[in-house]
């Protein structure tokens, strides 16, 4: 069983297709890149996948359970969770209110009450580091500290599968090493599988992605484990605009 | 008897729908550029159906000739509100400007108040009729329809034909794009606030040409929520739409109005008020983007 | 959080109930005002749970308070000939709350399903339509309204009734207040009021973190119109002992009930309470030296707390105490 079955799956927004027939497989535990440039469809992806909105044709099976149609919340409540490229930090809650707020009601079906959660919290903000900003409004914090918090929340939620959009974007190289550490620990620590979005692919995903899939202009591209895909030509073309070995003309 | 009784009816509906349309243009303006919800927008007919009685009883003119005046009322009251209040409150949330356009009304309200008192005034405006068999239409209304239909094909030229209309459409579309264009995104906001509330305050005038009588500060309040209603049916974005979902609201009211008379232990014209209500409802549970696909 | 620290901040607000009724009771001839106060603060706290702490606004918010008087006026001249006695307006109080509880099911299962500038025009006419509707079916007696006096007199004696509506339905009030403050402190701590922060913050996130926020959004409504219900029955219809629906459908309750949640600070627990207190008592001097000015000077004001310091009084005060050991006491 899959933890993930992303099925024929298209979005249209009015005329133009932003998801094309997209069919991809993510298992227990698995490491994954999806790659591509802007308007590919891959911030499209995660929000058909997370339940933003719904797929215009196509299906969506979390551990063999039929989401399609499932609101954003129940698919939390089963293990989905989510950070943004741009980050959205509850801002005028502290950071240990904005981590406890995706314990309470995204980790174990909701079930967790006020005070665990805060306990839960203390937790992650300790894994990220922010102990000392425990209690500062989220609103306050610099770009780089919201991003982690954001982390946090959404690990708070004890999630079978995150969904990681552009995590990475705007960082310096020293950051991005310390970041792709911190993605190795927690999915070992969680054993949750992770699904990185970016928009090219990078040394840092290169060394972490197990597998990697390249969107172009809604569709899939390619599929195949991420050695295979850095040296395949058609990510080449996609990249470059012209085949490779013609590149130097 | 009935039948002739309800066609005269419809074709009333019809001719106010106009009025109202024209009334709600101005509401769907502002919210399809600002994506603001003129909450005020009664308070501003208000104003221009008190125009409209200055110029009959204080100037002695045909109140009609009150339509440039309102209209420059409008859009000064529009500039003043934009540049004091709403340009602050562009990035805050929704509620704010509900509020801000909330206070606005009230403001209008109370001061009309104070300078009018609260009495309730009218006018006679007599200058004859005009028989179609089934029904007799005044003059004064012929008036306002024509005056509506003019208003509305000014603005659909103002839109498409003009650099400065133009302009403000590409905001509509999308305001960083326009920005890049170089287009003063700040100013077509300003200006589109004013011209909406210009054609608000406008409206009044040609209202008065229907119901020259209870004019008085608190008169508002039912026309704010017949616009909202109108501004639904034809889509909340389009000023287009709000005309057409005008004429479509005159003869739904008239038509329930002769529909509620015929039933005994009715009230019909409190019942037509709670039947807008209802259509209201109706139409956002259904169809939130509006029964008419406008542009 | 412990017990104790979690409700501190009860300790402020019930203190200060506590002072007014005594205040009342003691000084000669401010018993009117000091009832007045305390139904502007009700309001205000009633309205805040569910305006101040989703941000959505109800602009037909009245329609639940009149639909509680005539709770209260339909059972008191229906049953006064029963022989139950004071029990009777017991059985008007639960009715006012189940007619404001049904009223809002009906309203929120339109309205709640809409976003922001959308929800707040579905609103906007509900306490008209209502009025409309009772006045243009007939329904209660349509426009004429009920007037229940003499079957109050009835029902628990003359002496009885003179006290009921010229003092204990302003204890009433109080009372309302008191389950207002509570209602509000057990939600703000608990995880209810964590959903409601997070959906007022930003829905779309709040629901990506697996909050269902239809269903928050509802508690919050249905909890805030019962409250409305309330405050209709006592200080309203037990008071005055008539409804008339041109009064009690009046939109500029709403407003009012706006300007003292936004004065005094939207979704704090102090706040509607400040709100009501500056207010009230701006109001009982702008009646006394600037009368027929009320509405014009707070209008202007409305504007300014949006504009200059939204999260209002109260919400002032919480960012200059960040820090502090006066923090707990205000929340």
């Amino acid at each position: 069983m899959s933890l993930l079955r992303v099925e024929n799956v298209t979005k249209r927004f009015g005329g133009l297709v932003a998801v094309d027939n997209v069919t991809a497989e993510i298992a227990h535990g698995e490491m994954m890149a999806i790659v591509g440039p802007n308007g590919a469809g891959k911030t499209t992806l995660f929000n058909l996948i997370n339940g933003v909105f719904f797929p215009d044709e196509g299906k969506i099976w979390f551990e063999d359970v039929d989401v399609t149609r499932y609101p954003a919340y129940r698919r939390a409540h089963l293990g989905i969770g989510r950070t943004f490229q741009i980050s959205r930090p509850f801002g005028s809650a502290t950071v240990q209110e904005n981590i406890a707020i995706g314990a309470m009601f995204g980790a174990a079906g909701g079930e967790i009450d006020v005070d665990q959660a805060m306990d839960m919290a203390d937790h992650y903000i300790g894994l990220i580091g922010l102990s000392s900003h425990r209690d500062k409004l989220a609103g306050g914090l610099t770009p780089i500290e919201k991003k982690m918090m954001e982390i946090a929340r959404a690990l708070a939620m004890k999630p079978r599968l995150l969904l990681m959009d552009e995590a990475m974007a705007g960082m310096n190289p020293k950051d991005i090493d310390k970041m792709v550490d911190f993605i190795k620990r927690i999915r070992e620590e969680e054993g949750i599988a992770i699904v990185a979005l970016v928009e090219h692919i990078m040394r840092a995903v290169a060394g972490l992605a197990e597998r990697v899939l390249v969107m172009h202009q809604g569709a899939k591209l390619v599929d195949e484990p991420t050695k295979a895909a850095l040296s395949d030509p058609r990510v080449i073309e996609v990249y470059l605009g012209v085949p490779p070995g013609e590149a130097d003309a | 008897m009935f039948l002739e009784q309800l066609s005269g009816n419809l074709f009333q509906g019809l001719i106010l729908g106009a009025v109202y349309g024209m009334a709600t243009m101005g509401l769907s303006l502002i919210f399809g550029v600002l994506r603001v919800v003129n909450v005020g927008h009664g308070a501003f007919m208000m104003v221009g159906a008190y125009c409209s009685l200055w110029a009959f009883h204080g100037l002695g003119v045909a109140p009609i000739l009150a339509l440039p005046l309102a209209m420059l009322v409008g859009m000064g009251l529009g500039l003043i509100f934009y540049y004091t209040v709403i340009r602050r409150l562009i990035k805050a949330p929704e509620l704010a400007t509900l509020l801000a356009t909330f206070a606005f009304g009230v403001i209008l309200e109370e001061t009309i108040k104070l300078i009018a008192t609260s009495e309730s005034r009218g006018f006679n405006w007599d200058i004859g009729k005009i028989d179609f068999g089934f029904t007799i239409l005044p003059y004064t209304k012929l008036i306002a329809f024509a005056g509506s239909v003019l208003i509305a094909l000014l603005l659909y030229w103002w839109f498409n034909k003009t650099r400065a209309g133009m302009a403000m459409r590409c905001v509509v579309e999308d305001d960083q794009g326009a920005r890049v264009c170089g287009i003063n995104v700040e100013w077509e906001y300003a200006l589109s606030f004013s011209l909406g509330l210009g054609l608000t305050v406008a409206s009044g005038v040609l209202l008065t040409m229907f119901i020259p009588v209870g004019i008085q500060p608190y008169m508002g309040g039912g026309y704010t929520l017949k616009a909202f209603v109108i501004a639904v049916l034809g889509g909340l974005t389009s000023p287009y739409g709000a005309f057409f979902g005008g004429l479509v609201f005159g003869l739904l009211e008239n038509g329930s109005y002769s529909l509620f008379a015929q039933i005994p232990g009715l009230e019909p014209f409190a019942m037509t008020r709670f039947f807008s209500f209802v259509m209201l409802l109706v139409i956002l549970l259904f169809r939130p983007t509006g029964l008419l696909r406008a542009r | 959080m412990g017990a104790a620290r979690k409700y501190a901040p009860l300790l402020p607000v019930l203190g200060l109930y506590a002072a007014l009724f005594a205040i009342g009771l003691l000084v000669p001839g401010k018993w009117q005002l000091i009832a007045q106060l305390v139904f502007y603060c009700a309001l205000g706290q009633a309205f805040n749970l569910f305006m101040g702490m989703t941000g959505y606004v109800d602009f037909g918010y009245v329609a639940f308070m009149g639909v509680g008087a005539y709770g209260m006026a339909v059972t008191v001249s229906s049953l006064s000939d029963k022989g139950l006695g004071m029990g009777v307006i017991g059985i008007g109080l639960i009715l006012s709350v189940v007619f404001a509880i049904l009223l809002s099911l009906a309203v929120g299962a339109v309205a709640l399903r809409l976003r922001g500038a959308y929800f707040a025009i579905a609103t906007i006419g509900v306490n008209e339509g209502f009025r409309y509707l009772i006045e243009g079916a007939r329904i209660w007696n349509g426009s004429e309204g009920i007037i229940f006096s003499s079957q109050l007199r009835e029902l628990i004696g003359r002496e009885a009734a003179m006290s009921l509506s010229t003092f204990w339905a302003d204890v009433m009030v109080f009372g309302v207040a008191g389950i207002a403050t509570v209602l509000t402190i057990v939600y703000m701590r608990g995880k209810i009021g964590y959903a409601l922060a997070a959906l007022r913050m930003d829905e779309d996130a709040a629901k990506v973190m697996g909050i269902n926020v239809t269903r928050f959004k509802i508690i919050a409504f249905i909890t805030s119109a019962a409250l409305a219900g309330l405050l209709g029955a006592t200080a309203w219809a037990v008071k005055l002992t008539y409804v008339y629906p041109a009064d009690v459908f009046g939109i500029h309750y709403t407003v009012e009930a706006i300007i003292i949640v936004l004065l005094g600070g939207a979704g704090t627990l102090l706040g509607p309470i400040v709100g009501g207190l500056i207010y009230g008592v701006s109001k009982y001097y702008l009646a006394v030296y600037l009368p027929g000015f009320q509405l014009l000077v707070f209008a202007p004001v409305i504007i300014a707390v949006i504009v200059l310091f939204p999260e209002g009084t109260v919400g002032m005060i919480k960012k200059n105490l960040l820090g502090t050991a006066l923090e707990k006491y205000i929340l």
